[in-house]
C-alpha cells in the first residue's frame, strides 16, 4: 500500500464536487491512485493531481509511464512527493485487510434480527384493515439494512464500553424504531411519487389507496414514536425526533431546484443526508449513547451512520441509471421521471452543458429524461458518483476505527465494502 | 363519493377543536375562555420558512377543487394562558398541530375516485402531494416539540393519543354508511378515537406537565373525553334540532343518524334510504332530514348529549374553584344549548 504524507491543499484548488467533501483530499487522492489502469480513474486520477500540484503536468503523470515505472521499487511519483505530505492511511485497515476470518455482517447480526419483523408487528396494535396496511412491508422481504447497522453499531459500542456480548433491549428498540421510520416514511414517499410498486409488491397507494395509505404511514410513526418513549430516556428522544423533522424538510428540499452549480451539489448532499443519512446517524447514536456518556463515542457513531447513509443514498442513485428495472424492484430512471437530479446527472452536468437547462425544467419536456439518461452513460457521471461514495465509506472507516476492535466493528468495517458493491 | 360528501361537510368546520358555525352561546363562552387565558397566539411560530413555501405551493390550487384549500383558508389560534407552565402552552400548540395535521391528512384524495368533474388531475396529484408534505411536517414540529417537553411519559401518551386519532378516521373511512353496523355503544368508542381521544390524553398530560398527581389527571382526562364526545354530538344535533335549516347534506354516519338507524332496524333503514333516492343513486338530504327527524334518533341524541355534559360538570368539580374551572365549567354546560 501507498505511503503518502501530509500536503498542503488549498481548498480553493478543487473542484466543485470534491470541494463539498469535508477534508479528507489526500484520502481521495489514494483512492484514486488505488484505482489507476481503470481509464476513468486514470483520467480522474490525473486531473486531481494537476488541480493539487502533486505532479508537474498531466503528461508526467501517463498511464503507461506509471505502470512501466511500478515495476521499479520506488514509483518516481512517490520520490517526488518525499517532500510533501499526505495523509497516511490507518493503519489499522491493513489488518482489517490481512484478516481472513472476517464475519459477513449479515450472519454477525442474525441472530439479533432474528424476529425484529415479528416484534415490530406487536407494536401495531390495530385491527382489520388497518392491521393489513400496518403488516404490509413488514414481511421481512426488506434488506433489513437499518436495523442490522444499528445492532452492530450498539455492539460495537458495548465492547468499546466494556459491556461485551451484551445488547441492551433498549437498543434493540431502537432498531425496530429505526425501521418503523423508515418504512412509514417510504409509505408516504409512494403517495407523493404516486408510485406502483416497491420491493416486488403493488404499493399501499395502489392497492388501497392515497388516504389510507396515509393514514397508516401516520399509524406506524405514532406507534415508533410510543415505542421510543418508552425507553425513558429524554436525550435519545430528541434525537430521533430529528429524524422525523430531517425526512421531511428532506422532501421539502426535493421541491425546489437551485440555479446554481455549485449550490446544486451542496443541495443535493444536504438532501440525501436529511432523507437517509440523518435516520442511520442518529440511531448509531441514540445507541451509543445509550451505553455511554462520553460524546466522542457518540460523535463516532453519528459520523459512521452519516457517512455510510451518503455513500448507501450516492449507491442507489447510480442503481437509478444503471441496474434493469426486475432487480430493484422498482423502476429505473425513476429519479429523472421524478424530475429529480441526482449525483450521476450533476457530474455528467460539468461535461454537458446540456444538461443545465432540463435540470432547471426538471426533465419535464419530451424526450428530457431519456436524452439525459443517454447523457450521463456517455459521461463519467456514473464513476464519478462512485468514487464519491467510496470516498464517504473511506470516512465512516476512518471513524469506527477508533472504537475498540471487536468482530463487530470490523463487519461495520465490511459493510461499508457491501454497501458499495451492491446491485440491488 | 363518500369523502366528498364527508369533506363538505368538515369544510364547513374551522380548524380550531371547538369551532362551530352558528350557535352564539358556545362561541360566547370559548371567547370568554380565550379572554382568561390571555392574548392568543399562533402555533405558525413554531414554524418556520417551510409554511411559506408550501402557501405558495398551495396558492397554485386555488381554483381547483382539492379539499386542501378548504382547510388552508380558515386559520385558527390558540390561547395562552395567566397561570401555566411554558410546557403547558407548548403543548397546547403541539396539540393543535397535531388535530391540524389530521384535518390536513383527511383531505387526501384516492386518485383512483377522480372524476372528470373534480377537474384537471394534476391539480389533484399536486394537492395530495402538498397535503402529505404539510401534514408531515406538522406532525414533525409535533415529534420534536414532544421531544422538548423532556418527559416521556407525555411523549408516550400523546403519540397514543396520535395512533389512537388515526386509528378513528382510518375506520370512518373504512365504514359504509349504508351498512349500518354501528350502534350507540359502539358509536361512543368509535367516535371517541378520532375526536376524543386527543384532547382527553392532552388534557391528563397538562396535567402531568405540572406534577400533579394521577387522580388530577384522571379527572383532566374524563372531562376532556367528555367534552369532546358532547361537542361532537352537538355539532352533529345543530342540524336537526335548529328550526329553519334544512341541510343540503350531511353525514350519514352523524349521531342522530346512526341512532335512527337503530331505532327503525336495518330493513326499514334501507326502504326509507330507497325512498329518498333518485334514479342515479343520489339522496335527496332535505327529504331525509326530515323522515329522520320524524324519529327518536335526535332525542337520543340529545339525551347523550346531557350526559356527556353531566360527565363534564362532575369532573371539573374536583377542581378548586377559580377563573378557569368556571370558564370550562361553562363550555360543558354550552353543549346542551342549541
Amino acid at each position: 500500500m501507498a505511503l503518502f504524507q501530509q500536503q498542503h491543499i488549498t481548498w480553493e484548488d478543487l473542484p466543485v464536487p470534491y470541494r463539498v467533501v469535508t477534508g479528507h483530499v489526500p484520502l481521495l487522492v489514494e483512492e484514486l491512485w488505488r484505482c489507476r489502469g481503470a481509464d476513468a480513474g486514470g483520467a480522474a486520477l490525473e486531473r486531481l493531481c494537476c488541480w493539487t500540484g502533486v505532479a508537474g503536468s498531466a503528461e508526467e503523470l501517463s498511464l503507461t509511464r506509471l505502470q512501466q515505472e511500478e515495476e521499479q521499487t520506488v514509483p518516481p511519483l512517490r520520490r517526488r512527493r518525499r517532500n510533501r505530505c499526505l495523509y497516511t492511511t490507518p493503519p489499522v485497515c491493513c489488518s482489517i485487510c490481512s484478516d481472513a476470518k472476517l464475519k459477513d455482517p449479515f450472519s454477525l447480526a442474525q441472530k439479533d434480527l432474528q424476529n425484529l419483523y415479528e416484534e415490530i408487528k406487536k407494536l401495531l396494535v390495530s385491527k382489520a384493515e388497518l392491521k393489513v396496511l400496518c403488516d404490509y412491508y413488514f414481511d421481512g422481504k426488506g434488506k433489513a439494512f437499518r436495523p442490522m447497522i444499528v445492532i452492530l453499531m450498539a455492539r460495537a459500542c458495548n465492547v468499546h464500553s466494556n459491556k461485551e456480548g451484551v445488547l441492551l433491549p433498549a437498543q434493540r428498540s431502537i432498531a425496530m424504531i429505526s425501521e418503523m421510520i423508515h418504512t412509514a416514511s417510504l409509505v408516504h414517499d409512494d403517495v407523493i411519487d404516486d408510485s406502483d410498486t416497491r420491493r416486488g409488491k403493488n404499493t399501499i397507494n395502489k392497492v388501497w389507496g392515497e388516504r389510507k395509505a396515509i393514514l397508516a404511514g401516520d399509524f406506524i410513526l405514532s406507534a415508533a414514536s410510543m415505542a421510543l418513549a418508552r425507553i425513558g430516556n429524554n436525550t435519545v428522544v430528541s434525537v430521533l425526533s430529528q429524524v422525523i423533522e430531517d425526512l421531511v424538510r428532506g422532501e421539502f428540499m426535493q421541491l425546489g431546484s437551485k440555479e446554481n452549480e455549485n449550490e446544486r451539489f451542496k443541495h443535493y448532499l444536504e438532501k440525501t443526508f436529511k432523507k437517509t443519512a440523518s435516520l442511520i446517524a442518529n440511531s448509531c447514536k441514540a445507541v451509543s449513547i445509550l451505553v455511554n456518556s462520553d460524546p466522542e463515542v457518540h460523535e463516532i457513531a453519528y459520523q459512521y451512520g452519516r457517512n455510510v447513509g451518503i455513500a448507501f443514498q450516492l449507491v442507489d442513485d447510480i442503481l437509478d441509471f444503471t441496474s434493469c428495472a426486475n432487480l430493484l424492484g422498482k423502476p429505473s430512471a425513476a429519479d429523472l421521471k421524478l424530475g429529480l437530479a441526482t449525483g450521476p446527472v450533476l457530474f455528467a452536468c460539468q461535461q454537458f452543458p446540456e444538461l443545465h437547462a432540463m435540470i432547471m425544467r426538471r426533465f419535464s419536456s419530451d424526450g428530457d429524461v431519456d436524452r439525459a439518461w443517454q447523457y450521463v452513460l456517455k459521461s463519467d457521471g456514473v464513476e464519478q458518483t462512485n468514487y464519491l461514495a467510496q470516498h464517504y465509506c473511506q470516512e465512516a472507516i476512518r471513524q469506527i476505527s477508533r472504537l475498540r476492535p471487536s468482530t463487530e466493528r470490523d463487519a461495520l468495517i465490511q459493510l461499508t465494502e457491501l454497501v458499495l458493491r451492491r446491485d440491488k | 363519493m363518500a369523502w366528498r360528501s364527508r369533506f363538505s361537510y368538515i369544510g364547513r368546520r374551522h380548524l380550531s377543536i371547538f369551532a362551530n358555525p352558528s350557535p352564539s352561546n358556545w362561541t360566547k363562552v370559548v371567547s370568554d375562555a380565550e379572554k382568561i387565558v390571555g392574548y392568543p397566539t399562533s402555533f405558525m411560530s413554531l414554524l418556520s420558512d417551510e409554511l411559506s413555501n408550501v402557501a405558495m405551493h398551495v396558492k397554485k390550487l386555488v381554483g381547483t377543487k382539492h379539499p386542501l384549500l378548504n382547510t388552508a383558508s380558515n386559520s385558527d389560534l390558540i390561547c395562552d394562558s395567566m397561570v401555566i407552565y411554558p410546557s403547558q402552552r407548548n403543548l397546547a400548540e403541539i396539540t393543535e398541530l397535531i388535530h391540524t395535521a389530521f384535518l390536513v391528512h383527511r383531505g387526501i384524495v384516492n386518485l383512483k375516485e377522480w372524476m372528470n368533474s373534480d377537474g384537471p388531475l394534476k391539480n389533484m396529484q399536486f394537492g395530495n402531494k402538498m397535503a402529505v408534505l404539510s401534514g408531515d411536517f406538522l406532525l414533525a414540529n409535533a415529534c420534536t416539540g414532544l421531544a422538548q417537553l423532556n418527559d416521556s411519559k407525555v411523549v408516550e401518551l400523546i403519540s397514543s393519543a396520535i395512533g389512537d386519532v388515526m386509528q378513528g378516521i382510518y375506520h370512518e373511512s373504512s365504514t359504509s354508511a349504508e351498512e349500518g353496523s354501528l350502534t350507540v355503544a359502539s358509536w361512543e368508542d368509535q367516535t371517541f378515537l378520532p375526536h376524543g381521544a386527543l384532547l382527553a390524553k392532552s388534557c391528563q398530560a397538562a396535567m402531568k406537565l405540572a406534577r400533579h398527581d394521577t387522580e388530577a389527571q384522571n379527572w383532566a382526562f374524563q372531562y376532556g373525553k367528555h367534552l369532546a364526545l358532547g361537542h361532537k354530538l352537538n355539532s352533529d344535533l345543530q342540524l336537526f334540532v335548529k328550526s329553519g335549516s334544512e341541510p343540503a347534506v350531511f353525514s350519514l354516519d352523524s349521531a342522530p343518524v346512526v341512532f335512527h338507524r337503530q331505532i327503525v332496524g336495518p330493513e326499514r333503514w334501507r326502504h326509507q334510504l330507497k325512498q329518498v333516492q333518485n334514479m342515479a343513486r343520489q339522496i335527496d338530504y332535505t327529504k331525509l332530514w326530515g323522515l329522520i327527524k320524524m324519529e327518536r334518533g335526535v332525542s337520543q341524541g340529545l339525551d347523550l348529549c346531557s350526559y356527556h355534559s353531566n360527565k363534564a360538570l362532575e369532573a371539573m368539580k374536583c377542581f378548586p374553584p377559580s377563573e378557569a374551572r368556571s370558564a370550562l365549567e361553562n363550555m360543558a354546560y354550552a353543549l346542551t344549548k342549541f
